[in-house]
């Protein structure tokens, strides 16, 4: 008999590190109807844009470099989590200036926009950063490992973990409890109303592209460390991605978090038992969830069925 | 904008003019390909990936089914041709109708899962069973020998009953599959021309009306699939002769992308020749682009962009487009000759 237990936490622990990479994403789907398959490659970005903050290539040569690779590495990685973002966000911005052609067509153009935007992105990571394995750093609080109950448990998984949860909270706080949430859920439910209303809808849409990129840039800082940073590492996070909203249903919050969790703990679980299968249970789980109930676990009628 | 329908008449032709033309270039294609500066191995591959996006453009264009998973096809089809002559015997005609099964007999199991689904929930999962076969080709090492494939595929020869011909060199293995392709073309023009092919273009156009006349819908999808499914795996069968090995990585999510813009930038929304015009573009970009950048990709994906945002009826649009009387005379439904 196989010990379950840490198998069920570290399938907990990546249901929360998928649900901060699904965050970004059902935003996007929710008030755009956009399947943004950029998503990965921005998380790419966010990440690769946070190592030469923390640590550029270029800054042993002058006083500014020298200063900045002097600070502590916690205030380095603190810097580069709250502002890589911001550098993703505007790429974002830029991406849904491309694709406002596509608004009037069917979804099938949005998909396959995004779809070369990825393409592009990874070519600029490789032609930037190179193809190379490369690693981000951490600050060394949160690094290494430490023993509860006669387990090892790595000390940079949990600080992902929390993180991911606290994200979670800020946006559901962001969407439910502040008027810009309000503004953007109404978007995304009658948006001819909120132009009627006065309210800038291409604005609006730019500005919650910008945050949905943004919190792929931040899912990225956050997970590299643990996956590893590749140019391609976005191909690998779109598609869990791509199949928590679907699974969760188009448009429900919750149904995200909710997938992503039950999409850990199958990876954890088929790990206990055929860890060369384990990342193959998400795409069976899909199937078998999609093949019964069309619309996902909570979702509800849009335009992507069209 | 225009679709597939406006531009493809009625024809009841068996051969058309831009048939003979693309028999033509591909048949004298050995005569000009070196002077030009590129090799013959390039188009054997041309004419295959040909076969592979004239069959996908089935589901894509006419029937509006977006699959983001098809390579998974092309890869069932390598293997069992690989498979057939490790374990079965060698034969020419054999492997390819292994080839075939394989790849209906994959696309009836996906196809029977999807075709009640519609939109991005059917491109989805299509996305997860394309995963599934990918993941499957590389665990399964006892079968498809993982991640380095299946390796020392023969070609076997071409047997005419009179004469056998050898197509283990590269010539006459290319007039092989321009041969195969004809066939294909002439196949694949007789089903979007038939009855058939119209109920398939209704169902892009649209589902429910098309359910309301009569037709079940499920039905023609199913069929469209396994049909596309087939060709892929023709293609399949081919592509690892060309290699003489099969490999998971065309089975690749990223691979099956690639088809789809290739269908697209062609121009496979507006014309049956799309995905023709879109499988040469790329393979000359891959070897013009790739000789001067080792970034091309960068350029083929912007010019890609650019085309969906301003151009998304692709390139036998815009030659369509070209060839139009000016817009003074576009008052009367433009008389089209022959399809675009």
């Amino acid at each position: 008999m196989i010990q379950l237990a840490p198998h069920l936490f570290n399938g907990l622990t990546l249901g929360l590190l998928f649900a901060l990479i699904a965050l970004g994403f059902t935003l996007i789907v929710g008030v755009m109807e956009v399947l943004n398959l950029a998503h990965g490659s921005l998380f790419a970005l966010g990440a690769y844009i946070a190592l030469s903050m923390i640590d550029p290539a270029w800054a042993q040569e002058t006083a500014l470099g020298g200063w900045w690779l002097g600070l502590p590495i916690t205030a380095r990685y603190g810097v580069a989590l709250a502002f890589a973002p911001l550098a993703v966000g505007l790429a974002g911005m830029l991406l849904e200036r491309c694709l406002r052609p596509t608004y009037d067509k069917a979804p099938l153009y949005g998909l396959l926009l995004t779809f070369g935007a990825a393409l592009v992105i990874e070519e600029l990571i490789r032609l930037g950063w190179g193809t190379g394995e490369q690693h981000l750093p951490v600050p060394d609080g949160i690094n290494g490992a430490f023993f509860f109950g006669g387990l090892i448990f790595s000390k940079y998984k949990i600080f992902a973990a929390v993180f991911a949860l606290a994200a979670i909270a800020a946006v559901w706080v962001f969407l439910e409890r502040t008027p810009y949430g309000a503004i953007i859920k109404a978007g995304a439910h009658d948006s001819e109303m909120v132009r009627a209303l006065g309210y800038d809808l291409a604005r609006l849409r730019m500005f919650v592209f910008g945050l949905g990129a943004a919190l792929a840039g931040i899912a990225g800082i956050v997970m590299v460390p643990i996956w590893g940073l590749r140019p391609h590492v976005g191909i690998d996070v779109v598609i869990p991605a791509f199949l928590i909203i679907v699974l969760g249903g188009v448009g429900s919050f919750w149904g995200a978090v909710v997938a992503s969790i039950l999409v850990g703990l199958a990876v954890g679980i088929t790990g206990a038992y055929a860890s060369a299968w384990s990342l193959m249970s998400m795409y069976l789980l899909l199937i078998a969830v999609v093949g019964f109930r069309a619309r996902g676990l909570f979702g509800r009628k849009s335009a992507l069925e069209r | 904008m225009l679709t597939l329908s406006d531009i493809s008449p009625r024809s009841t032709a068996w051969v058309t003019p831009q048939m003979l033309v693309l028999a033509l270039v591909m048949l004298s294609a050995p005569l000009w390909l070196g002077p030009v500066g590129l090799y013959q191995y390039l188009g054997i591959e041309i004419a295959i990936w040909m076969v592979y996006a004239l069959g996908f453009n089935l589901l894509f264009g006419y029937t509006g089914l977006h699959s983001f998973g098809h390579g998974a096809y092309l890869g069932v089809g390598g293997y069992a041709f690989g498979l057939f002559q490790h374990h079965v015997g060698t034969s020419l005609v054999g492997g390819l109708a292994a080839a075939i099964l394989a790849s209906a007999l994959a696309g009836m199991i996906v196809a029977a899962a999807v075709s009640h689904r519609r939109g991005i929930y059917f491109a989805l999962l299509t996305i997860a069973f394309g995963q599934v076969f990918w993941f499957s080709a590389i665990k399964l090492h006892w079968l498809t020998g993982g991640e380095d494939g299946l390796l020392n595929i023969p070609r076997p020869a071409l047997d005419l009953g009179v004469v056998q011909v050898t197509l283990s060199d590269n010539l006459s293995f290319y007039y092989f599959t321009v041969a195969v392709l004809g066939l294909c073309v002439v196949a694949l023009w007789r089903i979007v021309n038939s009855p058939f092919g119209r109920i398939l273009q209704a169902i892009r156009q649209n589902e429910m009306r098309a359910s309301f006349i009569g037709y079940e819908v499920w039905r023609f999808k199913f069929a469209a699939f396994v049909l596309s499914a087939m060709f892929a795996g023709l293609a399949g069968g081919l592509f690892a002769m060309a290699q003489e090995s099969a490999y998971p990585d065309v089975m690749s999510l990223h691979q099956s992308g690639l088809i789809v813009m290739m269908v697209l930038v062609g121009g496979g929304l507006v014309s049956f020749w799309g995905p023709v015009l879109g499988v040469v573009l790329y393979f000359v970009a891959r070897d013009v682009l790739g000789a001067l950048t080792e970034t091309w990709l960068l350029w083929y994906g912007l010019m890609f962009v650019a085309m969906v945002m301003f151009r998304p009826e692709g390139l036998a649009g815009v030659l369509h487009r070209l060839r139009r009387r000016p817009p003074s005379a576009a008052q009367t439904r433009p008389v089209t000759s022959g399809g675009a």
